[in-house]
């Protein structure tokens, strides 16, 4: 098997696999261990704004990758947003999320490995899955020179070979040989956002999952019945 | 069954909804519900208590699951208290609550363990093929070895060893002293046995089997309030907490309720409800400040000239202006203010001197019993002088008369005590009244009413009243002129008039003089109903028996004591021992041999660990001019001294010589008995060839060598002079900043140039938790916790026993104490056969309170044989010299039996006899009788720890109602009047571990206490002494307002009288790196904490979440801003007996001119090192300095001979002064450095020296 076989025909099914049965069972087994394990107790400083640019960033990325890799592309041109203006969106879209993400997980990673009260509290993976999330978004920032290029020749390609790799995974026919069109920094890119899926249960990540907007429409009082319900 | 999939049926959850869709139905899965329910769920329910020194003696309920304690809850089951009376329950603080964390935590001592050094040198010499005592032996004889271990102590490096190893070194130990210096060498400290009473017999029995000397620890604590035995011969007797029910008056002082009596201080609250009025006063806005309808803001340290002020109002208004007639009475029959007093002449005028005797009357007033100890009332009926009935003289060599009938004790006509002779005397003498407040005349001549008599002698003498002289005392003007007496309230110039009062404490006069009628009044009108609640804030000053009195005089000027909801309530110290009687024999081994070797605890630290060679207190500066001051020239030293060569005071070590080889050389210069071998002791003495040890502590055949200590934190908790301690006795780091030498005066101490440091081959610390004392020791051995043995707890501040029980078998390698030193008895019995053998050793026994003995200084003029004034004569004018036989191949059979003599020689307490051969007998049955072959096979077993708790209660009149008849018959005989009736309806009770075990059990009325248990009143002190007219076991039989022996007189401590804070000196030496940066010198006050009991619980997780997580100071809000001290700073204490390095909290709460640093809070957490000494941080105690008060050392007089923790000198610690300073936090050192070798020969702070 060659490496882009195993890295982008095989790993990608590693990745989601750990990361769905993972994550089923640290939700069935470990109840008490499923939080953000925020250390905002420990040191509030400067946390409204690093805390805010980071999660707003990061969500806004999400998206982004989400509407970009996994919708259909045929939903963007029957909207009649072309391939370029899509590749533009994402371009400047990119910049302006990924920067915001960046400055406030820098504060984030700095405030993890050098304020005493919080690196004290921190276990192994808490350090990692920051620094390993700065080190993807650092990669992701570094292909958006290759992007502008892209978009500046018109040549929306790489872009359409990277959504055409995802929606091939997704629909369990791997083509990995879609990927050695791309330039080496969308692989390593691709490689360590694939990686955030695996590790993501035995990380702190799983709050994302369990985000509680249910409280925005909740009921004012809710009963748990021990009555048996039809 | 799966979150996961549950979570699947998202838009399905809701099942119904309810008003108008504000509240829905769900259905999902509620087994997350169980992680709350098992938090609580629990297999057993066990009741114990904690065996800590709170006075709380609360049941708990602990919850036992899966084998491990998981938490503990308040038991609610007491008896119910009384009809119109709150019950007790629940009791229980914050502390109690959180004490299961200590079973788990990294505290937990789990096996034994040694320093490794030691261990090390041990091994060594066995392996070298010797046998444990001659391995020990090769190490102490070797100085190189000795100081290996010695001088490391405090800096870690314990290994594990096992119990066979450990308990053969610690025997091996203690042979080898028996042997080398003599088993007076070896000392126990543990405290206050009433609150795990088995644990303190286990190892006191162990010491007195084999000789050793047991430390007290009430006076050490200085929680010991002299002035309770010198007023009415009693340790300290109080009320249970119920009975501030009653009370309608209530003034609080030094003692903070909601903080330290937490389970109690609800009767405090409700109270209130029924218009009972409170007044509270502290320098500081305390919690219990909280309660008050008047805050008396009183300056530290000057509690007795508020009291003073007081009782003028009192006195002036009740008793010269008016003549209350339920005040007078009582004054008449239960206080010895009738008492006849001698005036000696001196200069112009006179002062007070004795009482009048009946041995001064011709013919001794038909007294041929005792005469010197009757003392004289004028009788009105009949206007004569009698001696009534009560006085000491009726207690001893007569029957019948020891009461306090208004008798003649000849004849025993009726008669009426006179209280004053203002309309019947022969002449107005002025009288000289020591004072001491500096600027103000030392002597103040006062007039006051005498009589004239001519005395048997043929001296022809003034006499007077007591209440005639405590009247002018109190500078009440009673019309007969002469100077330093006051008509108004507003005479500030005049000694304890309201206004001179306000002029030292800061308290209004007009608060002062209203509280002091309101309280009398409130007390005539109530008969007695007015209550003062006091504790250590005001008992721990070096004057705290006059701050006492000073209250004392004010209750029973107003009839108050002995009365349900009045009187004195002093609660410092769990020091009600309910069962006594049947507690002592065991844990003394009285059932084997008498008498053991008893040692007031605060001359032996005094001495051994030279806080006397440091001494700034001269003892000359205390005296009065109105007194014989004979010793003139004698430093605190040198009283303690003589005090021992009187035997007035104990002393451990007796002699310069091994009380064991004492008796083999008078053996061998042919004394075969007690009697001949007392004389060869004494011609020693005489002869100069034998001394007592504390005229030469630094030689080295005087230093205490074997020390063990249980259920105690002597060195991190009660160490005044905690550096001393490490320099001298430990030879360990410590932080003493200054040369011994100050103390180099001494007449009967012998100076040494250099200080002796590690005094001490072995020091072991029995404990759960790893604390200083177990750092600074050699062996830690792992004892059971609270909830790990079964044991005995009593208080006083509720009528019930209560058990220690087993909830969990003892954690990891621990034992209960009881089988620990069972364990050590067995080791130590193989070892003491082959090196030992049998031997007779010689005991020096002080005159012992409540026995004949107590008569042994006539007319209380103490003459030393030393100085040729009088003869050595053992019971009389030194120690009785008893001979006792040890046999060391029986130690262990005899530790675990019930003795022999408890049917030969019968029990007895307080100086009342009875036969204990039935309960001998029952014991057999009950507890099994011993199967193991030797001199105990066949006795009641005490191997187990249930069976000692059910001999030592079936043995106390408080826990068995037929002991309690026989207790009673034989005081009823003493006293003639039946007592019976006290106990009669529990006649037939006998309350078993089992019982208690089922519920708490209110304990029998017995006369080893001055209270009542009852359906009518509540207990309360000094009850029978007024209702049952039982005299209290003073001279006169009468509560004291007076004391006239001979050093009382010579400190003007005949009356009491107001005296200042001592100067102590030490905060005068401080390095000038302090004194050149802003500083500010403090009072240093070390009151209780909210978050422990002493050391317990301030290292506990939870405790130190609550406050500040290590170690803090508390300093006025305003003052730590002068010199730029924010919260939490880091700041040092510091002054010329070492550093304290704490964070500072700064509150409005604290006045200017104190730091208050909460006692024991330890060195085991967040405590850096000292900037200054350079050696760690330290304890509160570090900048301390024990001294001892002469008067405290007075012995063989009537209620001032000496008992075991009952009189003798107090560890007072409280008139210290600090300077303080902020560290920054850039400059805080942790310390954690590696151990050097030039680090570990740098003992002292760099500069000092040897001395």
């Amino acid at each position: 098997m060659s490496l882009t076989n195993l890295f982008f025909g095989v790993y990608p099914y590693i990745a989601l696999t750990v990361f769905v049965i993972g994550s089923w069972i640290r939700y069935d087994n470990e109840q008490y261990t499923w939080k953000t394990d925020s250390s905002q107790l420990l040191s509030k400083q400067g946390m409204m704004l690093a805390s805010n640019l980071f999660h707003v960033g990061v969500i806004m990325i999400f998206f982004g990758h989400f509407a970009g890799l996994v919708l259909p592309h045929g939903l963007w041109l029957g909207l009649g947003i072309s391939d370029l203006a899509h590749q533009w969106i994402a371009i400047i879209a990119g910049v302006i999320f990924g920067i915001m993400c960046l400055v406030g997980g820098s504060m984030l990673w700095y405030r993890r490995m050098y304020n005493p009260r919080v690196r004290i509290n921190s276990r192994r993976s808490d350090v990692f899955i920051i620094t390993w999330l700065m080190a993807t978004l650092i990669l992701g920032l570094l292909t958006v020179p290759f992007s502008i290029g892209h978009a500046v020749k018109g040549d929306p390609a790489v872009m359409l070979a990277l959504a055409e790799w995802v929606k091939s995974i997704l629909l369990l026919n791997p083509q990995p040989e879609l990927m050695t069109k791309v330039d080496p920094i969308f692989r390593a890119h691709i490689f360590f956002g694939m990686t955030v899926f695996l590790v993501f249960p035995f990380t702190r990540l799983v709050h994302i999952l369990t985000a509680p907007f249910s409280y925005l429409t909740r009921a004012y009082q809710i009963v748990r019945t021990k009555r048996r319900l039809a | 069954m799966s979150h996961f999939l549950d979570r699947l049926r998202f838009f399905d959850k809701v099942k119904e909804t309810f008003s108008n869709g504000h509240g829905i139905v769900t259905n999902e899965d509620r087994n997350w519900e169980d992680a709350y329910r098992n938090r609580w769920r629990h297999d057993k329910v066990v009741r114990s208590t904690h065996g800590v020194n709170c006075t709380g003696g609360c049941s708990w309920k602990i919850f036992v699951k899966n084998g491990l304690v998981s938490f503990e809850m308040q038991q609610t089951d007491y008896p119910r208290t009384r009809e119109d009376l709150p019950n007790h329950e629940p009791r229980g603080c914050q502390r109690g609550a959180s004490f299961s964390w200590y079973l788990y935590s990294p505290h937990r001592i789990k096996y034994p363990m040694i320093r490794g050094r030691l261990l090390d040198l041990y091994r060594a010499e066995r392996k070298a093929g010797r046998d444990p005592v001659e391995a020990w032996e090769a190490i102490q004889k070797d100085p190189a070895k000795r100081e290996k271990y010695v001088h490391v102590r405090g800096l870690g490096g314990f290994v594990r060893t096992s119990w066979d190893e450990v308990t053969e070194i610690v025997a091996a130990a203690n042979v080898y002293t028996i042997k080398k210096w003599g088993p007076d060498r070896i000392y126990g400290f543990s405290p206050i046995p009433a609150m795990s009473m088995i644990s303190y017999a286990a190892g006191a029995r162990y010491l007195s089997l084999i000789g050793g000397a047991c430390g007290s620890f009430y006076d050490w604590y200085c929680d010991l309030p002299a002035a309770s035995p010198q007023t009415w011969g009693e340790q300290t007797d109080v009320p249970e907490a119920a009975d501030w029910y009653n009370s309608t008056y209530l003034i609080i002082t030094g003692a903070n309720l909601p903080m330290t009596r937490t389970p109690d201080a609800h009767f405090a609250t409700e109270v209130r409800y029924k218009g009972t009025k409170i007044v509270s006063m502290a320098p500081d806005y305390a919690e219990y400040v909280k309660f008050a309808d008047l805050w008396m803001p009183v300056k530290q340290g000057t509690d007795a000239a508020a009291f003073l002020a007081m009782g003028h109002v009192a006195l002036k208004e009740f008793l010269v202006e008016k003549q209350d007639p339920y005040f007078t009475e009582y004054a008449r029959k239960y206080t010895d203010l009738p008492m006849q007093v001698v005036l000696r002449k001196h200069g112009e005028g006179y002062v007070s001197d004795r009482n009048l005797r009946a041995s001064d009357f011709d013919n001794n007033l038909g007294e041929s019993n005792n005469p010197e100890w009757k003392t004289i009332v004028f009788d009105k009926k009949g206007g004569r002088f009698v001696a009534p009935n009560g006085s000491i003289g009726f207690r001893w060599g007569e029957d019948g008369k020891w009461n306090l009938l208004e008798k003649a004790g000849a004849g025993q006509a009726e008669t009426e005590a006179e209280l004053t002779c203002m309309d019947s005397h022969d002449e107005v003498v002025s009288v000289g009244f020591p004072h001491f407040v500096p600027g103000e005349p030392a002597l103040l001549y006062r007039n006051v009413p005498a009589r004239r008599l001519k005395l048997a002698s043929g001296e022809e003498a003034f006499v007077t009243s007591v209440f005639d002289m405590q009247v002018a005392q109190y500078g009440i003007d009673r019309g007969l002129g002469g100077a330093n007496v006051a008509s108004s309230y507003d005479d500030a110039n005049v000694a304890y008039t309201p206004a001179w009062a306000a002029k030292q404490t800061g308290v209004k006069a007009a608060d002062l003089e209203r509280t002091g009628r309101e309280f009398a009044e409130n007390a005539s009108k109530t008969k007695g109903k007015s209550m003062v609640i006091m504790g250590a804030a005001i008992n721990h000053w070096y004057h705290n028996d006059l701050a006492y009195r000073a209250i004392m005089n004010l209750l029973h000027m107003c009839g108050c004591v002995g009365q349900t909801g009045g009187g004195w309530a002093h609660y410092v110290g769990q020091e009600k021992l309910r069962p006594q009687a049947g507690w002592a024999p065991i844990a003394f081994a009285l059932d084997w041999q008498r008498p053991p070797r008893h040692m007031n605890s605060t001359s032996f630290w005094y001495f051994h660990t030279d806080q006397w060679r440091y001494e700034t207190v001269d003892a000359d500066s205390l005296l009065s001019p109105a007194g014989p001051c004979r010793n003139k020239g004698s430093s605190l030293a040198d009283y303690n001294v003589k005090a021992v060569r009187m035997g007035w005071l104990p002393s451990a070590p007796h002699f310069n010589r091994n009380p064991i080889e004492l008796a083999e050389e008078a053996a061998r210069a042919g004394a075969t008995d007690e009697a001949s071998v007392s004389k060869y002791v004494v011609d020693q003495l005489k002869s100069g060839a034998l001394d007592v040890s504390f005229a030469d502590p630094d030689a080295e055949e005087n230093w205490p060598r074997n020390l063990i200590v249980w259920r105690a934190n002597l060195i991190g908790s009660s160490a005044k002079g905690h550096e001393y301690f490490l320099k001298h006795l430990l030879g360990a780091q410590n932080g003493v900043m200054q040369e011994g030498g100050a103390g180099n005066n001494c007449k009967e101490v012998k100076w040494r140039e250099h200080g002796p440091t590690g005094k001490l081959d072995l020091m072991v610390d029995i404990n759960f938790r790893l604390n200083s004392t177990g750092a600074y020791s050699d062996i830690i051995l792992p004892t059971a916790t609270w909830y790990e043995k079964n044991d005995l707890n009593t208080t006083d501040m509720h009528p019930f026993i209560h058990p220690l029980g087993e909830a969990v078998t003892p954690g990891w390698e621990s034992k209960s104490d009881w089988q620990i030193f069972r364990t050590l008895a067995k080791t130590f019995t193989a070892l003491g056969a082959k090196h030992l053998g049998t031997r007779k050793d010689v005991v020096s026994l002080p005159m012992q309170h409540d026995s004949p003995m107590e008569l042994a200084t006539p007319m209380g003029v103490g003459k030393d044989w030393k100085h040729g004034e009088c003869d050595p004569i053992p019971g009389k004018t030194m120690p009785m010299l008893k001979l006792v036989e040890r046999d060391y191949a029986q130690i262990y059979n005899k530790y675990i039996a019930l003795g022999p003599l408890m049917v030969k020689l019968g029990n007895n307490v307080k100086g009342i006899d009875w036969d204990t051969t039935q309960e001998y007998e029952e014991l057999k049955k009950c507890n099994y009788p011993v199967q193991v072959e030797g001199v105990s096979k066949g006795m009641p077993s005490l191997e187990e720890d249930i069976y000692v708790c059910d001999s030592v209660m079936r043995m106390a009149p408080e826990t068995n109602g037929e002991v309690a008849h026989k207790s009673w018959s034989a005081l009823s005989k003493k006293t003639g009047i039946d007592h019976h009736h006290l106990y009669a309806g529990r006649h037939e009770d006998k309350i078993t571990f089992r019982d208690i075990v089922a519920q708490p059990r209110k304990i029998i009325t017995a006369p080893t206490w001055s209270g009542i248990e009852s359906e009518t009143v509540s207990y309360t002190a000094g009850y029978t002494n007024i209702h049952e007219h039982i005299p209290f076991r003073t001279l006169t039989g009468r509560a004291h307002f007076y004391q006239d022996h001979e050093w009382f007189l010579d400190f003007g401590e005949g009356f009491c009288a107001y005296k200042p804070p001592v100067d102590l000196k030490a905060h005068e030496k401080v390095p000038d790196s302090v004194r050149n940066k802003p500083h500010l010198t403090l009072s240093w006050i070390t009151p209780h904490s909210k978050w422990g009991i002493h050391s317990s619980y301030q290292d506990n997780l939870r405790m130190l979440n609550l406050f500040r997580g290590g170690p803090y100071v508390w300093l006025s809000e305003e003052e730590a801003a002068t010199i730029g001290i924010r919260d939490n700073d880091w700041v040092e204490a510091i002054n010329a007996n070492g550093a304290t390095v704490a964070r500072a909290v700064v509150s409005q709460r604290i006045p200017r001119g104190m730091a208050i640093m909460y006692h024991a809070q330890e060195k085991n957490v967040n405590v850096p090192g000292s900037n200054t000494t350079g050696k760690r941080g330290g304890i509160l105690n570090s900048v301390t300095r024990v001294i001892v008060k002469p008067t405290n050392m007075v012995g063989g007089y009537a209620q001032l001979a000496y008992s075991f923790n009952y009189y003798g000198t107090v560890g007072c610690q409280r008139d210290e002064v600090v300077v303080i300073h902020k560290i920054e936090d850039q400059d805080i050192d942790w310390l954690e450095r590696p151990l050097t070798p030039e680090r570990e020969a740098q003992r002292n702070p760099v500069g000092i020296g040897k001395k």
